[in-house]
């Protein structure tokens, strides 16, 4: 079985180590179809007795020494019978599978290939014929043909192939539009050249898997067939009609149905088993990639953890969230954990906002998640306090936790067409909240959702409400966001990079609002982004992270006029003046290490250009005003870049 | 011969005895009863092999057979036969479930549309009927026939009603004199065919149900279960592990029914054409000495069969103790057999087969294999076998026999030239054609006794004909079936009577 | 709604025509002749040429094709060849049956799948995934003839709790009925719930990862809201999608299992015309399949449509 592993990696590397983790599941498989194909090709060596020599006398016998599976009710052996039925389970698996696959996917080629009437007509014939349950469609090509092992694989070949046919069809009409296939037709090469140049490599991988998808179904459709009669034919040992002549003795001698039964179950197992790590070796190949939605992995292999440094905070009066010494770990493959955020302390005022600003993987929407204790499975605050309102989070119960949430503190996500649940309109999105938080009716909780769409600035939000987030351009969906975020009014509003997928035209209009509502509302924002010219259109203060730590903290003229980490003013050169911010960062060479590859002194070190000696230590965050965490703070003077 | 009216007359006395009680006349409760093969037609013309208990509630026949094999009067009163022309007295007062009279004219109309139709092969030798009088039948024979009216205890003897015979659907709406009328509403086409008190029968006395259900249930698991668990009453069984398990069950019986199903193989091409083996007497009796019949019966029939040799079962009067074990199970016999045989390294054969029978075949196909023979098994549709075993498709086959059948059968079947049997047009010995001829000319089962022990004899000796075991007939009951008096089994057939039938 | 349903069958509709006209002509193709199938070897010159044209067998194929058809859009689907008995009605009396069968074992699927592949994705790679991960492999890999076979040694044989063969109707005893059908449904969903839980495993992991997820916890949601509303409603539209496939399965997979549990249904009819080559029930049969098909296509349509909004007319 697998290794026990308990961390929560994103969904990528989960199936690279289960198929990893299992291949000891795989080597078994293999070893198993191996064993199978050699059974099958030296039964005549390998069994014990004949598999049609009978012995009336003995019949119905349990296991022994001399019959290790017993005997059936003509006396015969039950494991050389099962041996033999190696051999028909061999020949019924290639044989429907190459009729399928030889019958299918030329079919499918030319359908594809020719289009027109020919595509139309085939195709509405597939359809019919996938719409009939396939038993009945084998049976009825049976009555055609007749019974037999061999007549019912043909049936079965006739019924797999459609599934290739679609295959070969479709790889083909995807092919079709391929660049390459037209200038090759431009160059004026043949029909059958550019079939087999460029479509035959592309419908290998999608091939066999859908080969191993039909074995492993063939087989049992061959058992089934030869149970009801119609397959192979006794005396001939198929696992099937072994079954069926077990069934007849379920009452006598029920142990005859075990053998049959387990031949089946390993075999199309082992053959399921292999497809889905084919399926998945392949599909990984020709696969999108990650999902957007998927953060990406945060670690690589285990490092000593960092030592957590004293909290160190910036006294603001009165703070609405006031975070401290905040050490976030994420769970390794070791078993061990890795830090990912450590040292973190900051302060939100009534009214303020307060940008945190950083690479991806630096931690800071982590920062935003932690502090709403939705950081996943795996992942975990392990030190330091996060205080709303003077309440202390860390210590609250997940019910109390799911009470403070929406209430106390809510948050706007970076896409809004994601964020939204496709399923429901999105009135009924921010209705929902209403009335499980605020314990409104239905009506009062609708007024309040028109009321509310109408202040975020939608016009006829009668009729918005009742639209399905799909049916609203990005920038609604984000207003509709912030409106379900501040429908219970919350002192604290996370953004996380909320204008980040929208139009360049639109976010301004969201920042807009977004300040507007601050003087309506009152809340303090925590507003998360890795653009600096926006952190500088909303925010108050702002304060830059680096691999999980913060390394500056500035009000924004202050942090904009005179950076004073040398991670602050690499991003302010990276700054892109003109409004086109695509692509952004990219002059600050090397990339964020990944946790558990942090160095132990200052973590930007190596792609520090004033890197010393004494970068190699831990490095405090010192300052009142302004806070840095860089030990050459005061000798640096550090202009942002014109 | 006309023993039968004293024994008919004892048991109507029984019958009026018994009918004392008043309830009796509507009838009470209800019987179910499970057959083992799917229903086909109730048209009884049309009908051959199993499925007569569907048509026993409905229809009856003119004659009908007593405990001990003896014809007794049904809707006939009184017979008699003189050479080629069979003169029947019928019953007055009978009416058909549909209104119309039983008479004459309508006996003849259902004896000259069976034999139109060439089914029913207990009519094969009747040229013609015709009603003489209001109540009195004459039929015309082709040919001499001493077991017409044996033939007339069965399908061949069933009256269906004049009007119906237009009926397309009269496979499933039967219209007949019977004690009881098919009820279409309350039957499930697949399932269960139901029957009810027919208000115009003739002997009201003897109607003792208020509903009597024939069920179709072809699994022979499915059908102990039923019983099992009391679904059914009763229910017929073949010698298989379901009827093995009723056996020894506490609370089910097993009953044995007179007469028999003996399963043999046939030699087809004993003159050797497609298969020159089977030409050699020498080969043809390896093979009869090559079978275990002991290890067969036990085996394959748990038990419930004896070993065979001739065509007809103990007890009955053609019998011959004396050819038990004239092909006793002697490998080191037959393997010199063969050696003897001009086929000393052994041939191959194929063999139809249904699923029925198939691990009957598997089972000789391992004896034959022991002396050098292989036999192919060739699986043919249910229902098919009969048919292809009267085409060349096959040089030999496996068939069951009735042994209640009159052994006349024998030489229609198997012996004669242009028998239903012989697709090869084998041409029979001198012996067994002057026997079969013999066999025909007296009525008298004394007479013709010795005829047919000898033939029995002759065949073993030719050995086309390969007797294997012979089984009863089996009807797996409740034990309250068991014990009800009223549930009386017919001779030589896998059902009960229904007159006077009550419920358990 | 009703726009969804009749969009959708107006879709649908020329499926059925296409498989009538396949059906026809493929049953038309059968080796033997069908008047010789009837009348066996018994029959005179003059009875075949009577029969063949009482069959209507001297018309060209089109014409039987559309005289069939014809009667077939009356819900008049011929008459057997072998006896009297209408196609309808041995169709219609069986229906039930077979229905009973594939609805509870659909249920049965759909629960133990949902249920199965919900545990799995909440707590990925703990041991209810795991436990949930094997079973569903093994599941799908036993063939469920051979789990009837293991559930009526068991649970009717040895503990006697279920009737171990035949079919109660649920209009003679709904209980009954319901103990009739519970061991056969059980070995007919097996594989299809291992499917299902599956597929709900993997839509219900890549859902959790959804934005809409976070932010609807963010929004303070309960988890059981979350899970069960949020979560599930839109794990379940990629299950509902293939749905129809999972149920078309199970609809053929009673075909067999009716065997195992002696019940009389469409399957024993089916095999039984199969094997008498009963032309005129083969056809219909097919043809009332897939309108069932068609039925359960519509409905798993209309549900996709309600889960999933994109999938609704403008």
């Amino acid at each position: 079985m697998t290794p026990p592993s308990t961390d929560s990696a994103s969904a990528p590397s989960r199936r690279r180590r289960w198929v990893g983790g299992s291949s000891a599941i795989v080597a078994v498989a293999a070893g198993v179809l191996v064993l199978l194909a050699l059974l099958a090709l030296l039964a005549d060596v390998v069994t014990p007795y004949d598999p049609l020599k009978q012995n009336l006398i003995k019949a119905l016998q349990w296991p022994s020494a001399s019959h290790w599976l017993g005997t059936d009710d003509l006396g015969r052996d039950v494991f050389s019978r099962l041996i033999y039925g190696c051999r028909i389970a061999v020949i019924a698996a290639a044989e429907a599978t190459t009729i399928a696959v030889l019958l299918g996917v030329p079919i499918g080629l030319f359908i594809g290939y020719r289009g027109g009437w020919w595509d139309w007509v085939v195709m509405r014939v597939v359809e019919a014929i996938v719409s009939i349950p396939g038993i009945m469609v084998a049976i009825v090509i049976l009555a055609l043909l007749g019974t037999g092992l061999h007549k019912a694989m043909i049936a079965l070949g006739i019924l797999f192939s459609t599934s290739f046919l679609r295959l070969a069809r479709g790889v083909v009409l995807a092919e079709r539009e391929e660049v390459y296939v037209r200038s090759a037709r431009v160059v004026g090469a043949s029909d059958s050249r550019i079939l087999l140049r460029h479509i035959f490599p592309n419908i290998a991988p999608p091939l066999i898997v859908q080969v191993t998808l039909t074995v492993g179904a063939v087989l049992l459709a061959e058992a089934g067939l030869s149970f009801i009669g119609l397959g192979v034919q006794p005396p001939d040992a198929s696992w099937g009609t072994m079954l069926s002549t077990a069934a007849a003795f379920m009452d006598l001698h029920w142990f005859l149905a075990i053998p049959p039964g387990i031949a089946i179950i390993v075999t199309v197992l082992s053959v399921n088993l292999i497809g889905d790590v084919i399926r998945d070796s392949i599909g990984r190949g020709i696969a999108v990639g990650v999902r957007p939605g998927t953060p990406a992995a945060r670690f690589e292999s285990a490092a000593p953890p960092a030592e957590a440094a004293g909290p160190v905070g910036v006294a603001i009066d009165n703070p609405v969230l006031r975070v401290e010494g905040l050490q976030v770990m994420v769970a390794a493959r070791d078993g061990g954990e890795i830090p990912v955020i450590t040292d973190l302390s900051l302060g939100i005022a009534k009214g303020e906002t307060l940008g945190l600003v950083g690479e991806s993987g630096s931690g800071k929407t982590l920062t935003g998640l932690a502090i709403l204790g939705l950081m996943g499975t795996g992942v975990r605050t392990t030190h330091g306090s996060i205080a709303l309102n003077g309440r202390e989070l860390r210590s609250l119960s997940s019910s109390q936790m799911e009470d403070v949430r929406g209430n106390e503190v809510a948050m706007v996500f970076q896409d809004p067409t994601t964020s939204l649940n496709p399923a429901f309109t999105v009135g009924s999105q921010i209705a929902e909240v209403l009335r499980t938080k605020k314990g409104m009716n239905r009506k009062e909780a609708w007024e309040r959702v028109v009321e509310l769409i109408h202040r975020v600035g939608i016009p006829r939000p009668e009729e918005r409400a009742r639209a399905y987030p799909h049916e609203l351009s990005g920038g609604m969906a984000q207003r509709i966001a912030i409106a379900r975020a501040l429908s219970c009014n919350p002192s604290l509003l996370i953004a996380d990079e909320p204008t980040t997928a929208l139009d360049v035209t639109v976010q301004q209009e969201i920042l807009d609002l977004f300040r507007d509502l601050q003087d309506e509302f009152g809340m303090a924002i925590l507003f998360v982004t890795h653009d600096l010219a926006v952190a500088a259109d909303v925010c108050d203060r702002i304060s830059v992270m680096y691999a999980g730590e913060m390394v500056e903290m500035a009000g924004v003229d202050q942090l904009f006029a005179m950076p004073r980490h040398p991670y602050t003013r690499g991003l302010l050169t990276a700054m892109p003046h003109a409004s086109d911010r695509n692509p952004p960062l990219p002059t600050i060479r090397g990339s964020v290490p990944r946790p558990g590859s942090w160095a132990t002194g200052c973590r930007f070190s190596n792609r520090c250009d004033f890197r010393t000696a004494a970068c190699d230590r831990r490095i405090p965050l010192m300052g009142r005003e302004r806070l840095v965490r860089c030990v050459r703070a005061d000798e640096l003077v550090l202009e942002a870049a014109q | 011969m006309k023993t039968w009216i004293t024994a008919s007359a004892a048991l109507m006395a029984l019958a009026v005895g018994l009918a004392g009680s008043p309830a009796w006349a509507e009838g009470s409760g209800t019987f179910k009863y499970a057959e083992q093969v799917k229903l086909i037609t109730m048209d009884p013309q049309k009908q051959s092999g199993s499925g007569v208990p569907f048509l026993r509630p409905a229809y009856e026949s003119l004659f009908e057979k007593g405990p001990n094999g003896e014809n007794l009067p049904l809707l006939a009163t009184d017979y008699k036969v003189d050479g080629l022309d069979v003169t029947i007295t019928l019953r007055q007062g009978v009416s058909f479930s549909n209104g119309e009279p039983f008479n004459a004219d309508a006996a003849a109309r259902n004896i000259n549309r069976g034999v139109e139709l060439g089914i029913t092969e207990g009519l094969k030798t009747v040229e013609s009927a015709s009603a003489a009088d209001e109540f009195t039948l004459k039929i015309k024979l082709k040919e001499q026939d001493p077991a017409i009216i044996d033939s007339l205890c069965y399908t061949g003897g069933m009256m269906i009603a004049p009007a119906a015979m237009s009926d397309p659907a009269l496979d499933r709406n039967p219209v007949g004199t019977g004690p009881y009328v098919h009820s279409k509403e309350e039957s499930r086409e697949g399932e269960v065919q139901v029957y009810t008190p027919n208000p115009t029968y003739w002997d009201k006395d003897k109607i003792g149900l208020a509903r009597y259900e024939v069920w179709e249930i072809p699994d022979d698991t499915a059908r102990l279960n039923a019983l099992k668990t009391g679904q059914i009453d009763a229910g017929n069984w073949l010698a298989n592990p379901q009827s093995a398990i009723i056996d020894r069950t506490a609370g089910l019986k097993l009953i044995r029914g007179t007469g028999g199903l003996n399963y043999h193989v046939i030699i087809s091409d004993r003159e050797g054409t497609v298969i020159p083996a089977f030409a050699d007497i020498n080969v043809r009796k390896a093979m009869a000495h090559a079978i275990d019949r002991t290890a067969f019966s036990k085996a394959v029939q748990f038990g419930l069969a004896v070993d065979s040799y001739q065509p007809y079962g103990q007890g009955h009067w053609a019998y011959d103790a004396g050819l038990e074990g004239v092909y006793a199970y002697d490998v080191e016999k037959a393997r010199a057999l063969m050696a003897q045989s001009k086929f000393p390294d052994g041939f191959t054969f194929d063999m139809p087969s249904i699923p029925l029978y198939q691990s009957r075949l598997e089972a000789l196909a391992g004896f034959f294999n022991e002396i050098g023979i292989t036999m192919n098994i060739a699986p043919q549709e249910p229902g098919t076998l009969a048919r292809v075993s009267r085409t060349t498709a096959y040089p030999a086959t496996n068939l069951v026999w009735n042994t209640n059948t009159d052994p006349k059968f024998l030489a229609l079947r198997y012996i004669y030239e242009d028998a239903n049997y012989n697709p090869f047009k084998a041409k029979p010995s001198e012996e067994l054609i002057s026997l079969a001829k013999a066999g025909l000319e007296s009525v008298e089962a004394d007479v013709r006794a010795p005829v047919y022990k000898k033939m029995a004899a002759q065949l073993a000796d030719e050995a086309f004909l390969i007797f294997v075991a012979s089984s009863p007939i089996l009807i797996g009951a409740s034990e309250k079936t068991a014990n009800n008096p009223t549930v009386v089994y017919r001779y030589g057939e896998d059902s009960i009577n229904l007159r006077g039938l009550k419920a358990n | 709604m009703f726009r969804l349903v009749f969009q959708r069958l107006l879709a649908l509709a020329p499926l059925l025509f296409i498989v009538s006209v396949l059906t026809f002509s493929f049953t038309s193709l059968l080796p033997s002749d069908p008047v010789d199938l009837i009348i066996g070897d018994t029959g005179t010159q003059e009875q075949h040429e009577m029969l063949r044209e009482r069959l209507g067998l001297n018309q060209p194929i089109v014409v039987r094709y559309f005289q069939w058809l014809g009667r077939a859009v009356q819900g008049d689907l011929g008459t057997s060849f072998f006896n009297s008995v209408s196609v309808t009605g041995a169709v219609m009396q069986r229906l039930p049956v077979t229905l009973s069968l594939t609805l509870v074992s659909a249920l049965i699927a759909i629960a133990v799948g949902v249920a199965a592949g919900v545990a799995a994705a909440l707590r990925p790679r703990s041991w209810v995934d795991r436990a949930a991960t094997v079973g569903a492999t093994i599941g799908q890999a036993i063939p469920n003839f051979w789990f009837g076979l293991l559930l009526v040694a068991i649970f009717a044989v040895n503990l006697r709790w279920f009737p171990a063969t035949g079919f109660t109707p649920i209009s003679v005893s709904p209980w009954d009925w319901l103990r009739s059908v519970t061991l056969p449904a059980l070995a007919l969903g097996l594989s299809s719930s291992a499917a299902i839980a599956r597929q709900v495993r993997s839509a219900m992991v890549g859902v959790l990862q959804q934005d809409y997820i976070r932010a609807a916890r963010a929004q303070g949601l309960s988890q059981r809201r979350v899970i069960l509303r949020h979560a599930l409603t839109n794990a379940m539209v990629p299950v509902v999608a293939v749905l129809s496939f999972q149920i078309t399965g199970l609809l053929g997979g009673a075909l067999i299992v009716e065997q195992v549990f002696s019940i009389n249904g469409l399957g024993t009819l089916a095999i039984g015309a199969v094997r008498q080559q009963d032309i005129p029930m083969i056809q219909g049969l097919v043809l009332v399949m897939v309108a069932l098909v068609v039925v359960v296509q519509l409905a798993t349509d209309v549900v996709y449509g309600l889960l999933n909004p994109k999938a609704r007319p403008s």
